[in-house]
């Protein structure tokens, strides 16, 4: 098992990935994820474009490989495979300014995810084992208790803000925090998160 | 035509085959027309709850594949007239049937019931598939545990993507004491993460276990609390408006505190 069993290739069009044709389908998988692991979200929010030709992929394998490479934060440009309902379609034009802002009035419950090119603002809760990740600012007009992940395409100048900022996870660019464990103090206002110093912090919001 | 209502939780365990049987029995005391469908094909339980488990010849899954007529697998209930079991297969698994089946079947059983009642089971796959195609309505039960109203709510999402909205909360296994003392969600813990619109309220009950081992449902028992929390459910079911349950809180300081007259609940 020592061969590699893919190749993620940078060039001025963005990352390409070619499975060989030789490797089982789950040790490519394997051995996919422990090199996104080990790049520690060094590709959070890039655009793979999957080289095909090589192999083809049927669409159960594709469905898995778009999964896998959105777990960490990547997205999987294939034209076949089709959006799942309960995500909103993603922009993959990097060069597209932040500007689009899109609005759920509802509540984002566990297992709903929500991917945007751009900000999002949630009119309701967003409930433990929801996920937001967009390219802009999140603002939840009611209790964010999921994971936030905002400026993920590496916009450190991305805030967090909620009514309630209870979240499980917190994520803006590349960094990441995490609730403390045990009983929190709960949060008396709205609060807002962002990026000083390195270091994700929370203030309340004035 | 009646009303189709699914029972479901994502988490086993809960009470959805025990909430089941007592919405059923109860909306039966009332005079309506009742039929109890279990869709746990393989893991069937409703029939024991009921009390009916040795009156089986015929299943749903053997309506849905023509072995015979839907008249002949429904059970009459032993104590009511107006109260049937439609009781699953044991010996065959979730994907013996399908959504567009089991939506026939139910608009059947709605032209001959007022109220049919699916017992839906455990998880999102399959099984939960088919038990809420053809529903009017969802009851979700959850109890105050953590990991209980994590999937009710993946449930109640789930339940929107297929367009079965305003689904009704039953909170089950409250136990008051625990609750004054901090260590249990609180109903409105649980309201306020779910979202969704309260049905009732069933305090964790004893009696409760041993109604169901003898397969008689709790709302029967006039004695019983959790068999009171049963009929406001099926009354506000009706449309009646009934406040909610007043628990008692019968640990030794619940009740010195209710005779110096300080505990409320």
């Amino acid at each position: 098992m020592s061969k590699e069993a893919f190749f993620i290739k940078g060039d001025r069009s963005g990352l390409s990935l070619q499975i060989p044709e030789d490797l089982e389908f789950a040790e490519v998988i394997n051995q996919l994820r422990t090199k996104l692991a080990s790049a520690h979200h060094f590709f959070a929010g890039a655009t793979v474009v999957l080289t095909e030709g090589v192999r083809k992929l049927e669409p159960a394998q594709k469905v898995v490989l778009e999964s896998t490479i959105k777990e960490f934060g990547m997205q999987l440009e294939t034209k076949q495979i089709e959006q799942k309902p309960e995500s909103t379609p993603v922009r993959t034009d990097e060069t597209l300014p932040d500007e689009e802002t899109l609005l759920q009035r509802r509540t984002i419950r566990s297992g709903q995810k929500i991917r945007f090119s751009g900000n999002v603002v949630i009119v309701g809760d967003v409930n433990p084992g929801a996920e937001i990740v967009c390219s802009g600012d999140i603002l939840v007009l009611g209790a964010l208790r999921g994971v936030a992940h905002a400026g993920c395409n590496g916009n450190t100048e991305a805030t967090v803000f909620a009514f309630r900022l209870e979240p499980t996870q917190l994520r803006i660019a590349q960094y990441i925090s995490r609730a403390p464990d045990g009983k929190v103090p709960l949060p008396l206002g709205p609060e807002v998160a962002r990026i000083t110093e390195n270091v994700i912090r929370i203030s309340a919001y004035s | 035509m009646g009303k189709s209502i699914v029972i479901t939780s994502g988490k086993g365990g809960v009470g959805k085959t025990t909430t089941t049987a007592n919405i059923g029995t109860g909306l039966a005391q009332l005079g309506r027309k009742v039929c109890l469908v279990d869709a746990d094909i393989g893991l069937r339980n409703l029939d024991v709850v009921m009390g009916l488990e040795n009156r089986i010849v015929y299943d749903l899954v053997d309506v849905i594949e023509g072995h015979c007529r839907l008249r002949q697998a429904m059970i009459k209930d032993k104590r009511m007239e107006n109260l049937y079991l439609l009781p699953a297969a044991q010996t065959r698994e979730k994907d013996a049937i399908n959504p567009v089946q089991m939506q026939e079947l139910i608009t059947q059983l709605k032209e001959e019931f007022e109220y049919v009642i699916v017992d839906c089971p455990a998880g999102i796959e399959q099984g939960f598939k088919n038990a809420t195609a053809g529903a009017d309505l969802a009851i979700i039960v959850s109890t105050p545990e953590v990991s209980a109203v994590r999937d009710a709510d993946r449930i109640v999402g789930l339940l929107e993507a297929q367009e079965l909205y305003d689904p009704k909360l039953i909170i089950n296994r409250i136990r008051p004491e625990m609750v004054r003392k901090g260590d249990m969600m609180t109903i409105q813990d649980m309201i306020d993460i779910l979202a969704i619109p309260l049905l009732g309220v069933v305090p964790d009950d004893e009696s409760i276990i041993i109604s169901t081992n003898r397969g008689e449902p709790a709302v029967m028992d006039k004695k019983s609390q959790s068999g009171q929390a049963f009929r406001n459910i099926v009354r506000r079911l009706e449309g009646a408006e009934i406040p909610f349950l007043e628990l008692d809180d019968n640990s030794v300081v619940g009740r010195l505190m209710r005779m110096i007259g300080v505990g409320k609940r």
